[in-house]
């Protein structure tokens, strides 16, 4: 009798109380490692070097076998930078009941009732100080990649500054249909680790559409203007696969 | 008996009013003074006006002299060579002095106009798409940009802080060291001290009849009239609606303006509505300085602009003689305020002569 009520008890607290969980990310470029100052291809040939990432993950949920979500409240700022380490940062803490999941969901980008308040008077990681403040659009930079592209004619640095709405990167890595994904928070707490291959980016969109550094109205990729605003959708498109989870 | 109810909400309806009428009110409390008149020309209403203030930027004279001495400080710059003073010249009412489009670190170039800073504290929308709330978060704009100035937040806090001057008056003015946003907090105190009324029209607004030539008096009367219908846009006091509207400037828009962001085709070669005071100082013209001159942006409204299906209903021939563009030019040429651009309190501090 006593032995089922402590059982009860466990599984009851196990439920409740939270485990703590921390997200972290392995930076890839296709399947290898990140390394800043390496020297890298697009599939079109045009050679690059990364100098900077950064993005904003919210609402965070984890996906229960039945389907049920345990939505994480918080938004964080993953910040790497060259010469600093880009393999398991954590990049966020989660408190999570212990327990079997499926999956989870993201979104890369700041919630709506935050990306417009006022930016002066935010705290980080909001506010000017973030860096990520967009001032001719306001409201925040959701991932912000930046590099340099080694040309013919010499080297020049471009940006990728996705932002806006429309644009907050959905990310589902959850999986109900089979059984492949499988999270298991034990009680103590644990991490989840994901892999995100930056180089996703630059893959071709329709036609065969890339970012193509040679042009300079592609080297500033921020905004909606005629020459820029497909390539914003293939990156955007790009970007929702780009996470996935660790083995 | 029925009576009495009706008496007692009578008299208790009576007693309401009198206190209504008798009861204290606040007094709205008066208006921040303005900065002084200008002390030898006669009383010019638009003076009367005060700059907006922020409630969580208040005005403080040590906080207005460090953002003075930021705006010139090229060391706000990745490679020390640009200051905000470095495409807002004074001498060019903070604009960029004949330059189409500026420079800025490594020699990269932009690709807009700078707009003069003149009377930038009563702007509700800044830069051309009109997009930016307030000077705080737009200073935030050219302190980062990879084109204008270059300095990551982190990069900025670090050098500001190894500069014992800026550590010190940082902590003073703000109680805390050097970061971006204290930096956007004390250039913001500083521009909004950027006012100019002291033009020959607001002379002549205040009186003075011999402010304006009988040429820009003719000009002038075009500008508020149907036939130059210059004044629904350029409106106010600092003659802008401060909205973005379409002018017909090209047919095809390299530069698409509001549509940049919205991604609306409505919005495409949409620019905000620039001020025309001190509009002389400020060649060349348009969002992407490709008019050069003033008589050329008014026969450019004159011709009705190109041909464009975004173009303001109020873009269209105006049938305007020779004369009248001339006399058009001369009252915008009225609208120069040169105490403006020569006040000691908006010239780089510490009698440096020039600016970067
Ligand atoms: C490299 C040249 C350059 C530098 C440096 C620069 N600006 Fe500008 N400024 C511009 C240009 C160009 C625009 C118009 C940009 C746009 O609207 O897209 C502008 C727009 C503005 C506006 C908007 C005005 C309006 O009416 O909309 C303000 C305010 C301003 N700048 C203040 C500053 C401050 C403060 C600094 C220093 C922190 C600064 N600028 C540095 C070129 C520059
Ligand atoms: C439909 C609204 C509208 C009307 C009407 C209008 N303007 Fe403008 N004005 C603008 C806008 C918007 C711009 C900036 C356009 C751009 O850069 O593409 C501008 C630019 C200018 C400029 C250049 C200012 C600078 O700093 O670059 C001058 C000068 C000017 N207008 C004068 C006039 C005169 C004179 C008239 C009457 C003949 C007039 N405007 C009528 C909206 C208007």
């Amino acid at each position: 009798m006593k032995r089922g009520w402590l059982v009860f008890l466990w599984c009851i607290s196990a439920y409740v109380l939270a485990a703590p969980v921390e997200l972290k990310v392995n930076l890839r470029v296709g399947s290898q490692p990140l390394q800043w100052g390496q020297t890298y291809q697009t599939p079109q040939g045009q050679r690059y070097r990364l100098d900077l990432l950064k993005f904003y993950i919210s609402e965070v949920a984890l996906v229960r076998p039945d389907g049920r979500e345990v939505r994480v409240d918080g938004l964080a700022l993953a910040e790497f930078k060259r010469d600093g380490p880009t393999q398991g940062v954590s990049v966020m803490k989660l408190d999570v009941p212990a327990g079997q999941y499926r999956g989870l969901r993201f979104n890369v980008g700041v919630p709506r009732e935050l990306n417009h308040l006022d930016a002066g008077t935010q705290q980080l990681p909001l506010g000017v100080n973030s860096g990520m403040y967009w001032a001719w659009n306001p409201g925040y930079i959701f991932y912000r990649l930046e590099g340099t592209a080694l040309l013919p004619e010499g080297n020049q640095k471009w940006v990728i500054h996705m932002g806006t709405d429309t644009f907050r990167i959905p990310v589902r890595l959850h999986d109900l249909q089979t059984r492949r994904v499988q999270i298991n928070i034990p009680p103590a707490g644990g991490a989840i680790l994901l892999n995100l291959d930056v180089a996703r980016a630059f893959e071709p969109g329709p036609g065969g559409v890339f970012l193509d550094w040679r042009k300079q109205s592609l080297r500033q990729l921020h905004g909606l203007s005629p020459e820029t605003s497909l390539l914003m959708s293939v990156v955007y498109f790009n970007m929702q696969s780009a996470f996935s989870l660790a083995q | 008996m029925r009576r009495r109810p009706m008496v007692w909400a009578g008299l208790l309806l009576g007693v309401g009013l009198l206190g209504w009428y008798f009861w204290p009110r606040s007094v709205p409390p008066p208006p921040v003074a303005g900065p002084p008149p200008h002390p030898t020309s006669p009383r010019i209403l638009f003076a009367e006006r005060s700059v907006p203030i922020p409630e969580d930027n208040p005005q403080t004279p040590a906080k207005v002299a460090l953002g003075r001495k930021l705006f010139y400080d090229t060391r706000l710059s990745k490679d020390n060579t640009i200051a905000c003073a470095s495409c807002h010249k004074p001498e060019f009412a903070f604009s960029d002095g004949g330059k189409a489009v500026s420079t800025g670190i490594f020699g990269r170039k932009g690709s807009r106009n700078a707009p003069t800073l003149t009377n930038v504290g009563f702007r509700r929308h800044l830069f051309w798409e009109g997009r930016s709330p307030r000077l705080e978060l737009q200073a935030v704009g050219p302190l980062t940009a990879h084109d204008e100035m270059g300095l990551e937040p982190e990069e900025l806090a670090q050098r500001l802080q190894a500069i014992p001057e800026y550590a010190q008056a940082f902590r003073e003015v703000f109680g805390e060291p050097p970061s971006l946003r204290a930096v956007t907090y004390a250039i913001a105190a500083f521009e909004r001290t950027l006012v100019s009324y002291n033009s020959p029209f607001d002379r002549y607004q205040a009186g003075d009849d011999q402010a304006l030539s009988p040429a820009a008096l003719r000009g002038m009367e075009l500008f508020f009239s149907e036939k130059g219908d210059c004044f629904h846009c350029h409106v106010g006091p600092d003659f802008t609606d401060d909205e973005p509207r379409n002018t017909a400037l090209y047919t095809v828009y390299k530069d698409i303006g509001l549509a940049r962001a919205t991604g609306r085709d409505e919005d495409v070669g949409k620019f905000k509505t620039p001020t025309l005071r001190n509009v002389a100082l400020t060649a060349p013209y348009m969002h992407d300085g490709s008019i050069r001159t003033l008589r050329e942006v008014v026969q450019h409204y004159n011709r009705g602009g190109e041909p464009n299906l975004n173009a303001d209903v109020l873009i269209r021939p105006l049938g305007l003689t020779e004369q009248e563009v001339d006399d058009l030019v001369a009252f915008l040429e009225a609208l120069t305020d040169t105490s403006f651009t020569t006040n000691p309190a908006l010239l780089p501090p510490g009698g440096k002569g020039g600016t970067p």
